[in-house]
């Protein structure tokens, strides 16, 4: 049945309030959860629904996005026929906009001859910015049994920024009645922005917004034909993490110290996968203190760790103290310094007994590869 | 297409003196060190020296080990020429063909796998060692000394000498003379069960043993005695660093503590001889608001509540609040429930040990029957069950029962 699936990842995305963490990188690239990139959630979700052939539409700063992904064979897309297409923005090429990606149509108009040759009847579209563990079988068969033109998931618990969201009002019928985009005060379900439709209602969409010169999908096909097509909603009222900005990032991220968030998108049937890295497992010294941590593999952990999260790698030193922080890939905290609501980026180094302290509401970045 | 060394990984024995560990699957594929198994170490020696093509020989419940190696794409050996290959014995034509007889027959039998490559040297290894080796120094050393077989060894204390095959040396680190686990060691240079033999004179040497009616096909017992006696030209290889057999209970949790120590001589966090192996696909691993871990490894999927000191907790093991385990080996899945305590165990995979069940015992000061207690797979040991010292658990254990 999977074998009907497409799956397209809008891979694209770079939110600006994520500050430093988006300076080498997109959004969907941003380290998340001790050892993944968000984007290793839907391509899991994809790979665990059986979805065989998945193409990821890239646009700007996606150097350390394709780094990642490779040839896709952490997630076994690494296929003969089929399986990952990095799709780069070739398609704007001779455009007259100056190759700028306005929207999920501009996206999907640069790939149309790609979008032609999709061996599947249907086709998901998902951003590669949401951490979320979907049943994506379920949705597909409601989406069959339902016989609706465009299946929306969407959850009843507000995830992100209203001025960046969109949502749906449900009728009585069980169709998305209504559609808002980006208000002020938000009412109904809130978009998860992941949508099942035909191979051959994709293509006339694209088609037609590309003819109207309407760049993005809620403009052009929720909101404009809300009454013609028949959406249906899934709900989903799992757990679900946007990351927006710094401050959503790291109050995502702590929740993850939370056991049932992390059954929640840790789900043993439906693994998700990432790059491997060949580490050693977590080595605790003698005098390293470990309380209400997540802590990826290959760390050397000789100080004090407290409500943080490890990613691969880390060290912290003798007589070093870690509280409430996010330590990505490769930092090293060195003897005696301490660190409270502090994120720091890949390869970050903290000399001997220096002190940083960000506030919860406003944890403090450090750059890719700093030296403090 | 033409190899210049071809790697032969021995990996069929049972391994018997690791008991209720190998009863489902063979030697090479027991766990070790947090994310390994005990082939990891033969196989990621091999890439990082170069080495791209290997056979892997399995005879002895092939099935995990099978799959656990697969395309050989963790070692980087998933090649269009070459790569890892494994090699179970076959049927021949006319219903011909046997088991492995002995280590030297397993190479007899793939003679034609070799010839597929015609290397130049053939590489023997044995899938029980832990240790980070550079085979192609030893293959340099092999080619210098203009050697028929070159045979790495290690200086050993002379009162463990009767342990190992040792061999006696001339000035230039000829071998004179082999002696297979002597009463009276006349070297300290033991064998580590590695050998590089030049492809044409090994053959050779194979051919006569398989004609030879009292041989028992072994490297050891055999094919080295003869190609000494007949005068080749033997080198030894003096390797320094660390290396250790885990063919016994006992070896076996040594060599895992010594993962923990990094005064012991081999460091799994040396990036510039990396041990590779097949992941399970898990999260980070927790630790809860009451944990306290120390001077131990911990991995992916693990959740400790309680108290871990100086063990190595493969993946997925929960340590439940107020659980106390040390100086254990806890394979992956393995539940440990409240107030449960585990010391100086090995307790293999998704066994689970009761609430406030105790496994185990710290040495006492007359040691003479203290071991360590081993819990098989799958076990289950019930709430507030002890289970002594030395003790080797492979039938359920009900509540509150001694062993």
């Amino acid at each position: 049945m999977m074998n009907k699936l497409h799956g397209i990842i809008f891979a694209y995305r770079s939110n600006a309030d994520l500050r430093e963490l988006t300076q080498n990188r997109n959004t969907c690239s941003v380290p998340y959860g001790g050892r993944y990139r968000i984007i290793d959630f839907m391509l899991s979700n994809y790979v665990n629904a059986g979805i065989a052939d998945v193409g990821v539409i890239v646009h700007a700063n996606y150097q350390s996005l394709l780094d990642h992904v490779g040839s896709g064979k952490d997630w076994d897309l690494s296929r003969k026929h089929g399986g990952l297409r990095i799709l780069p923005p070739f398609g704007y090429a001779n455009k007259q906009r100056g190759g700028v990606c306005r929207g999920r149509m501009d996206a999907l108009e640069g790939v149309y001859s790609y979008l032609k040759n999709i061996r599947q009847e249907h086709v998901v579209l998902a951003g590669g910015d949401l951490a979320v563990n979907l049943p994506l079988r379920d949705i597909y068969a409601q989406h069959i049994a339902s016989g609706a033109d465009i299946t929306a998931v969407c959850t009843r618990a507000p995830k992100g920024d209203p001025k960046s969201s969109v949502y749906f009002s449900l009728g009585a019928d069980g169709r998305v009645a209504d559609v808002s985009v980006h208000p002020f005060s938000p009412t109904g379900c809130e978009s998860l922005e992941v949508y099942i439709l035909s191979k051959s209602l994709l293509l006339s969409l694209v088609d037609h917004c590309a003819a109207h010169n309407i760049p993005s999908f809620s403009q052009g096909v929720l909101l404009s034909m809300v009454h013609s097509l028949k959406i249906m909603p899934y709900v989903y009222d799992g757990y679900a993490a946007r990351l927006q900005s710094v401050a959503s990032y790291y109050a995502r991220s702590m929740e993850l110290l939370d056991p049932k968030v992390r059954d929640a998108l840790f789900v043993p049937e439906r693994p998700i996968k990432t790059k491997d890295q060949s580490n050693p497992s977590t080595y605790y010294g003698s005098e390293g203190e470990t309380e209400r941590s997540l802590v990826a593999d290959g760390c050397i952990i000789e100080g004090s760790v407290k409500n943080s999260i490890l990613f691969r790698g880390v060290r912290v030193e003798a007589g070093a103290k870690v509280e409430n922080c996010i330590l990505m890939q490769g930092t090293a905290v060195q003897a005696g310094a301490v660190l409270k609501y502090t994120i720091t980026d890949k390869n970050v180094r903290v000399n001997p007994g220096r002190m940083l302290m960000g506030h919860e509401t406003y944890p403090l970045a450090i750059a890719k590869g700093e030296i403090v | 297409m033409k190899k210049e060394c071809v790697a032969m990984l021995l990996a069929g024995g049972q391994g018997s003196r690791l008991y209720a560990l190998t009863s489902h699957v063979a030697k090479p594929a027991v766990p070790f060190g947090g994310k390994y198994r005990i082939i990891d170490f033969p196989l990621s020696n091999c890439i990082n020296s170069g080495i791209d093509t290997v056979g892997v020989l399995t005879q002895y419940q092939p099935l995990e080990l099978n799959a656990y190696i697969g395309n050989g794409q963790p070692w980087d050996l998933d090649r269009s020429d070459g790569g890892v290959h494994v090699l179970p014995p076959y049927v021949r034509e006319g219903s011909y063909g046997t088991w492995y007889k002995g280590t030297a027959n397993a190479i007899y039998q793939n003679i034609g796998f070799l010839q597929l490559y015609d290397p130049e040297y053939v590489l023997i290894l044995s899938g029980d060692h832990i240790y980070k080796m550079d085979y192609a120094k030893m293959l340099k050393h092999h080619k210098e000394q203009n050697a028929a077989c070159t045979i790495s060894v290690l200086e050993v204390p002379l009162a463990e000498a009767s342990r190992f095959g040792i061999m006696s040396v001339d000035d230039e680190d000829m071998i004179f003379e082999f002696q297979e686990k002597p009463k009276e060691p006349k070297s300290n240079l033991a064998s580590m069960g590695i050998y590089i033999f030049t492809w044409s004179k090994l053959k050779e040497y194979l051919m006569a043993d398989e004609q030879s009616s009292d041989s028992t096909n072994d490297f050891g017992g055999d094919i080295i005695p003869a190609m000494l006696s007949a005068g080749e030209r033997m080198a030894a290889y003096r390797f320094q660093g660390y290396w250790k057999d885990v063919g016994t209970i006992n070896s076996l949790w040594d060599a895992n503590m010594d993962m923990l120590s990094p005064g012991s001589g081999i460091d799994l966090y040396d990036t510039s001889w990396p041990i590779f192996a097949r992941s399970a696909t898990k999260p980070p691993h927790f630790t809860g608001p009451d944990a306290r871990v120390s001077h131990s490894m911990v991995t992916g999927g693990c959740e400790v509540y309680g108290t871990v000191e100086n063990s190595v907790l493969f993946h997925s093991v929960t340590v439940e609040p107020g659980a106390q385990v040390r100086y254990s080996i806890l394979m992956p899945g393995t539940v440990v429930k409240a107030g449960a305590t585990v010391d100086y165990a090995i307790v293999a995979e998704n066994a689970v040990i009761g609430e406030k069940a105790s496994v185990g015992t710290p040495p006492p000061e007359d040691t003479e029957n203290w071991g360590i207690t081993v819990v098989a797979q799958e076990i289950e040991v019930g709430d507030g069950a002890v289970v002594p010292a030395n003790a080797m658990v492979t039938r359920n254990v009900k509540g509150g029962e001694a062993e």
